[in-house]
């Protein structure tokens, strides 16, 4: 929970930073990560790095102990021969359906390790770069897939995999938070910051204009040249929306650090001061960038597997690939995310569960999608903001629904209940969603 | 007659608390006892000789007391003289109006029926009650279009008493009481109307997808894909109204309590909770008014094709704005009652709540029973109406967020519903089956 040297927890300003880190951006893994049995070996594998004897033995233990630590300790980690193996499969049967069940088995522990790699990192950089890193890559695995499809000429893919992503964090992730929370909680109501509800509902009503002014310019047949308009609007646009995330990161890292003071700061001081004494990180500044860029590229090798076999899935299967899209491949992703969420919720920490699910839907609404359009830009592929009627309702409806509950800033198990059954109706009218544009997606 | 007015408002506090969607409590209320109805609950033993006297006696205290009481029965006349009507001249327009005026009493004494009965049955079960046959004559007449397969007739008729709820009623109710109370707020149960907004919210979202799918033309079985679609989140709107109905009446009934609660005084003086009638003659004439309302719709429906021909209105006002109007008329003059007592709470709870039931339980139980009639009745409300009820929600959900009323929030809310009134007036209907 905290981006600093132990040396500066005693400081009663970097307390606050630290609540409110917390709450906004901190990754979920992180919060997994602290619940398991923290290896003394860090400090040993710390020391170790540090005096660079130029032993052998000792950069063999280091890597040994590095790799015990990262890969070795996380029970979530089970699932990792299922890469491989997805990677068998493909080149011996070509049974796009396993291929793609497998891959995203085998991508789960990968992205709940990056995320976990980001924090780490996030000890050695100080709170501000931590929390840009975490804002950054708090939602890598969702990129890096996008950029692949991306790549592939599967626009609507891409957009299909954010948009739902976007849903299941704030109807699904959230409503499972509220719910558990709800009914461990009965007998009183659960509170959180509202401000920090109000300023995310602004955001993702914001991303939903974004996007809802290039699909009605296209859906009204309006534009001054036809196919074109659209696309420079939302390249447009999207350089607008990043500007605005960039702003909203300053804003929580710099100006408004007394706004998110979480609702019982003061009751719970101890409490979480006795959880979270050993702020010590697990492995040294080194260790942490190159597990990171080691995860990243094998969650880019998976994502390669993953993006090729979609096609192949949807038709093995027989479900429509905006269903694979936009409901199975987010349910996948989030899922360390999930887990988090909801034990927060269960701890009566729901601000931390509000960080994590609408914290993300923020984050890909406001910088995953308008990057992706920027980078489509830079490779030349027409990526644009247009999702299409049927999905940007969905999105309009469902950020609406949920800024509404969130606007009392109280929670309880019926609300919770209520999301989840919003997301069973968004997932049954994807069941039967037949995408209109579904030629786009060529893949090469 | 002291003792009349403040039995009337304890029971409906009492019945309301609990029960947010209690239709006609109130208006009951006012017309109701005299000293008779003291001897009720004393039976003394009579000798065998005496009981079929009795019994005449009991049956004819009883057709007073439901029948002859509310000054609102003025208008039972008006039924048979429907049925008549159909028979002797086959003038749809005059069948249709006075059916219509005929029905307005029965669904007020059913209602009363239905509050008489919760007496009865304890808090949690008469909650259940109200929640179900709160709106029973919309039901009913639902239910016999859909045999008919009116399907857009039901869907505009339900969709016409959301709207006449939320923005009618209400809007009444708050221009009265802040007329009434003008010199200060008239405050209401925030998390209440947040919770039923909430669910509202939902209930649009079921609504939209099956429009918006057919709209695009994008589903997957050009016809079937929406039928399934509705048909399973009909389903699950109903799961949801069920927990909402177990939230309120279990765990979460402290949320649920009128804010100037502690400080009224006037309940103090309301101790007298005696119903009118026993519990047999309560069961005993809800079904009665239900045979009646049920004989009543049959001519309804069936004249409401030839009522727009001879008045020359589109069938869409006369289903979503004249059926609901009259439909609701008793939920209309009590709202606009406590409203101007300061009970917010209550009238809310008329309101909002009977549009939450209608949207959450009324709709989907629809689909389930034109399921398993076999009708294709689905959530797909066509793009006009679905848009019409979105923005409706918003602006009422977005009223009602603070937990204050004015009489201006009021005369907008009336306003709004005339200008809805005025679109269907001149909306006609693409997919118009009535037969």
């Amino acid at each position: 929970m905290s981006y600093m040297l132990p040396v500066e927890m005693e400081s009663i300003d970097n307390e606050s930073i630290h609540e409110f880190k917390d709450e906004i951006l901190s990754i979920p893994e992180m919060k997994a990560q602290k619940s398991q049995p923290i290896q003394e070996l860090g400090e040993g594998s710390f020391s170790g790095g540090l005096q660079a004897k130029g032993d052998d033995k000792m950069w063999r233990n280091v890597v040994c102990r590095s790799i015990k630590t990262v890969v070795l300790s996380n029970k979530l980690n089970m699932l990792m021969p299922f890469g491989p193996l997805a990677i068998f499969v493909h080149i011996f049967t070509g049974h796009n359906g396993w291929v793609f069940f497998l891959t995203l088995l085998g991508i789960t522990p990968l992205a709940e390790r990056l995320g976990y790699a980001t924090e780490q990192l996030a000890f050695y950089t100080g709170p501000t770069v931590g929390g840009l890193l975490n804002a950054t890559f708090g939602n890598a695995t969702e990129l890096i897939i996008s950029i692949y499809a991306l790549k592939h000429g599967m626009l609507r893919v891409v957009q299909q995999s954010l948009l739902g992503s976007i849903l299941s964090n704030m109807l699904l992730v959230l409503g499972c938070a509220f719910f558990c929370g709800g009914l461990v909680f009965q007998d009183k109501e659960q509170v959180f910051n509202k401000a920090t509800a109000v300023v995310n509902s602004g955001l993702l009503l914001m991303a939903v204009m974004g996007l809802l002014f290039p699909a009605v310019l296209h859906y009204t047949h309006t534009e001054v040249h036809f196919g074109k308009s659209e696309l420079a609007l939302s390249r447009f646009s999207s350089c607008i929306m990043l500007l605005a995330y960039a702003i909203y990161l300053f804003f929580q890292l710099k100006s408004q650090k007394n706004l998110y003071v979480p609702l019982n700061e003061e009751g719970s001081q101890n409490e979480e001061n006795s959880d979270d004494d050993d702020e010590t990180p697990e492995i040294s500044k080194w260790e942490s960038i190159i597990w990171l860029i080691i995860m990243t590229s094998w969650i880019s090798f998976l994502s390669e597997y993953l993006v090729n076999a979609i096609k192949g899935a949807s038709v093995a299967w027989k479900i429509p690939i905006s269903f694979i899209s936009v409901i199975l491949l987010p349910i996948v992703g989030n899922a360390a995310e999930h887990a988090s969420a909801i034990m927060f919720a269960m701890k009566d920490k729901l601000d931390i569960s509000l960080g994590v699910a609408i914290g993300s839907s923020t984050q890909i609404s406001m910088f995953g999608i308008p990057f992706c359009v920027v980078i489509g830009w830079i490779m030349g592929r027409p990526m644009d903001l247009n999702f299409q009627l049927f999905e940007t309702a969905t999105l309009f409806i469902t950020v609406l629904v949920v800024a509404f509950l969130l606007q009392d800033g109280t929670s309880n198990y019926f609300k919770g209940l209520m999301l989840i059954l919003c997301y069973l109706i968004v997932a049954a009218s994807f069941f039967v969603h037949v995408d209109p544009s579904a030629a786009d997606e060529a893949g090469t | 007659m002291p003792k009349m007015g403040a039995i009337g408002v304890k029971v409906d506090l009492e019945s309301d608390e609990e029960i947010p969607f209690s239709s006609s409590a109130a208006t009951n209320k006012v017309e109701a006892l005299d000293f008779e109805m003291v001897h009720l609950p004393s039976r003394p033993v009579m000798p065998n000789s005496w009981i079929a006297r009795h019994i005449g006696m009991r049956a004819v205290r009883s057709i007073y007391i439901v029948l002859l009481k509310a000054k609102i029965n003025m208008l039972l006349p008006f039924g048979p003289l429907a049925i008549l009507l159909h028979y002797v001249t086959g003038k749809h327009g005059w069948v249709f109006f006075f059916s219509l005026l005929g029905i307005i009493p029965l669904a007020e004494r059913l209602g009363y029926a239905t509050e008489q009965l919760a007496f009865y049955t304890g808090p949690t079960v008469g909650g259940l009650l109200n929640a179900t046959f709160g709106n029973a004559t919309e039901m009913i007449i639902s239910i016999y279009a859909l045999k008919n397969g009116m399907i857009r007739v039901v869907q505009q008729s339900l969709l016409g008493s959301i709207l006449s709820n939320m923005l009618l009623v209400l809007g009444c109710a708050f221009f009265s009481g802040g007329i009434v109370h003008y010199n200060k707020v008239q405050v209401f149960n925030k998390s209440a109307a947040v919770v039923n907004s909430g669910l509202l919210l939902m209930a649009v979202m079921g609504i939209m997808f099956p429009a918006v799918l057919h709209f695009t033309r994008t589903e997957v079985h050009f016809g079937k894909s929406e039928l399934a679609l509705s048909r399973f989140s009909s389903c699950i709107m109903l799961v949801a109204y069920a927990s909402y109905l177990f939230f309120q009446l279990r765990s979460h009934r402290s949320l649920y309590n009128p804010i100037n609660e502690e400080g009224d005084n006037d309940q103090d003086c309301d101790e007298d909770e005696i119903p009118e009638i026993t519990h047999w003659e309560a069961i005993g004439w809800l079904s009665v008014l239900t045979v009646w309302v049920s004989i009543l719709s049959g001519y309804l429906v069936d004249a409401i094709q030839g009522a727009s021909d001879s008045f020359n209105i589109p069938v869409a006002f006369i289903s979503v704005i004249l059926l609901p109007i009259v439909g609701n008329a008793a939920e209309h003059a009590s709202a606009i009652m406590f409203a101007m007592k300061d009970k917010l709470d209550i009238t809310l709870g008329v309101a909002i709540g009977s549009s939450t039931q209608i949207s959450m339980f009324v709709i989907p139980f629809c689909v389930v029973v034109g399921w398993i009639m076999g009708e294709p009745m689905d959530l797909n409300f066509q793009l006009f109406e679905t848009a019409t009820l979105f923005i409706t929600v918003l602006v009422v959900a977005f009223m009602l967020q603070e937990g204050t009323s004015n009489y201006f929030k009021g005369l907008m809310l009336i306003l709004c519903y005339l200008i809805v009134a005025a679109s269907f007036f001149v909306h006609v209907d693409p997919s118009n089956d009535a037969n």
